[in-house]
């Protein structure tokens, strides 16, 4: 799996779930319908958007996706077209719903961080976990083993339902 | 080897060890309503059969918007409530409703020792039974409802001892803004806050509840606290309430990842002038000449400006944070006797807390004062309902998150404690309670 293309750069620390998605948009009983209101909560996000069409991949600052549970976050930028988010730290929940949508959370230094919010062209090998930036040599980045499965290829909920014999015969034994 | 409170009750849910640091954690409750719920219900219906591990360990009701603001959210409420009905799940729908962070421990859905997660940050609110209980997503919910279990990457444990005792005028709230600004927004990321020391115990259920609440907003998985003999006698009130298991707390030389100590004795009363929970300082100081730039721009905020000179908009009591009766009982008294000069909104935390402030009179005394007294309802909070803010507007709030458009584009939040809300509603501005004229001059 390897993700190509250009950056939107985020020149923010702490961007929350409430700038990626307003709560306002959160009344659908679907997953649909989130990438039109990307960022429309982060001051000047809509201006930022409308700057880099056809940017695939979240360059941002410390803290991404901090606050609100909501997986609408991971859905409005799946929804808007991106496929990953390159930060120096997430926030728990966004991660954890990042990865069970595909949406690749790539953690790297606070100062490859930086460098990366002017790059024009980056590439990420997924499975090889390695990052390249332009003409630059590939940098290396972690993933979780067992969500990085699901990144490649999906079945979260699929996985926890093939558990369900050792889940009730742990139970029957508590 | 001595464990922590986190580990024992961690270590007592642990299905199996899986690759990479994660484990498959079981769920003693999930906690359902209208807003997350129901994208994950719809994906076990239809890729699963509606088949769900154990309906009798999921709660349901109706939380975020009641009633119904439009048709868009009077789905939301029809998808959760049919689905609670035909799986036989405990709903409570509206009239009954509340916020799930104020309606799981009034009824009896939490106790010690538990694990339980929600679709919603704020449920770590729960930890301050002794219960590790954390927010989730939408799919992890739906796993958790399917198989019974999360899959977890074990957290850190820290230790955040409490010394001394909260002085007069300092609340819950001012602890919980001051551990925030104390180890950071993201200081508690990758942790659990185990909260401990003598200003803890000292906290009444509701008080730990908001400390609890909180710990999400410094990053954490979630906060915890010991169970003790104020924790047996608060569920010893509530009917069908879990049983407790005696002496559930961390072993005495129990090994942390990390440790803070705070004085409680020296916990002044704060209120946030930025734009994460953690930008906050004590009343009576002024906004910090080293504030983020960005933050003040949003703010509309000089460095070096005195707090208790910003004028507010609008000023709002609820939340999961502060609307339980004892927060209510504490406005109430700031409100007796006197007016308020901005639009006020006071919203309960459930029906239950409605109908109790209403058996004391509560409700009298903050729409005397010319608050509106509304229903349950997470209302403007998040930005959704019943007070939502337009660009510009400046709220104080005894909610939890200052963050940009929160409270509605553009809008500014000011967050504080529910007594610290009341005296800025009166007097127009952010001020502490202890500038309210004597009542008697005011009647004169």
């Amino acid at each position: 799996m390897k993700i190509e293309g250009s950056v939107l750069p985020v020149r923010r620390a702490n961007v929350d779930t409430d700038q990626i998605i307003p709560a306002r948009y959160l009344t659908r009983i679907d997953s649909g319908g989130m990438g039109e209101h990307l960022f429309e909560g982060m001051p000047d996000g809509p201006q930022l958007l409308a700057q880099h069409p056809g940017a695939s991949i979240v360059v941002a600052g410390e803290n991404f996706g901090c606050g609100s549970s909501r997986e609408h976050a991971a859905w409005a930028l799946l929804g808007r077209g991106f496929k990953a988010v390159v930060a120096p730290s997430f926030a728990r929940i966004f991660e954890e719903n990042a990865y069970t949508n595909a949406l690749v959370p790539v953690v790297v230094a606070p100062a490859i961080a930086e460098a990366l919010l002017s790059a024009r062209h980056v590439t990420i090998d997924v499975a090889a976990q390695t990052l390249r930036a332009d003409d630059g040599e590939p940098i290396a980045f972690t993933l979780d083993p067992l969500r990085k499965q699901f990144v490649l290829g999906g079945g979260f909920l699929q996985f926890l339902n093939a558990k369900i014999p050792a889940i009730r015969a742990w139970e029957a034994a508590r | 080897m001595p464990r922590s409170l986190f580990d024992k009750v961690w270590d007592a849910h642990v299905v199996e060890e899986l690759p990479g640091g994660n484990a498959l954690v079981f769920m003693d409750l999930v906690v359902a309503h209208e807003i997350t719920t129901p994208p994950g219900a719809i994906t076990i219906e239809k890729e699963f059969g509606d088949r769900l591990y154990a309906p009798q360990r999921i709660v349901a009701m109706i939380d975020h918007v009641a009633p119904a603001k439009d048709s868009a959210t009077a789905l939301q409420g029809q998808t959760v409530r049919n689905w609670a009905k035909r799986q036989g799940i405990p709903f409570h729908d509206i009239g009954d409703n509340g916020i799930c962070h104020v309606i799981v421990p009034e009824r009896g859905y939490i106790g010690p020792g538990m694990t339980a997660c929600c679709g919603d940050s704020h449920t770590c609110t729960l930890g301050a039974f002794g219960a590790f209980a954390l927010g989730i997503g939408t799919t992890a919910q739906a796993g958790a409802m399917l198989a019974g279990c999360l899959i977890l990457q074990r957290p850190k444990v820290m230790r955040v001892e409490v010394t001394g005792t909260l002085q007069a005028g300092a609340t819950a709230k001012d602890l919980a803004l001051t551990v925030i600004a104390t180890i950071g927004f993201r200081g508690g990321t990758g942790y659990v806050l185990e909260y401990t020391g003598s200003a803890i115990r000292a906290l009444t259920m509701e008080q730990r509840m908001t400390l609890c609440n909180m710990a999400i907003e410094a990053g954490a998985t979630t906060g915890m606290i010991a169970a003790d003999a104020t924790t047996a006698a608060y569920l010893a009130a509530i009917p069908n309430a879990p049983a407790y298991p005696v002496g559930l707390a961390a072993d005495p030389d129990a090994p942390y990842a990390a440790t803070v100590t705070i004085d409680g004795s020296a916990v002044r009363p704060v209120v946030s002038w930025g734009t994460n929970p953690g930008e906050c300082s004590p009343i009576d100081g002024v906004v910090p000449l080293d504030a983020p730039p960005e933050s003040l721009a949003y703010m509309d905020l000089q460095p070096g400006q005195r707090l208790t000179s910003i004028a507010v908009d609008q000023a709002f009591i609820g939340s999961c944070t502060n609307a339980r009766i004892s927060d209510l009982r504490a406005a109430a008294e700031i409100f007796r006797g006197r007016k308020v000069t901005v639009p006020t909104i006071v919203t309960p935390g459930s029906q239950t807390v409605r109908r109790q402030a209403e058996r004391e009179g509560l409700h009298d005394i903050f729409q005397d004062a010319g608050a509106l007294w509304t229903h349950s309802s997470c209302g403007p909070c998040l930005g959704m309902s019943m007070g939502v803010l337009a660009p510009g507007m400046r709220c104080v709030s005894s909610s939890n998150r200052n963050f940009p458009g929160r409270m509605g584009d553009g809008g500014r939040v000011h967050l504080a404690a529910p007594v610290v809300v009341a005296a800025s509603a009166i007097l127009g501005r952010i001020a502490s309670p202890t500038e309210l004229p004597a009542l008697e001059l005011v009647l004169a």
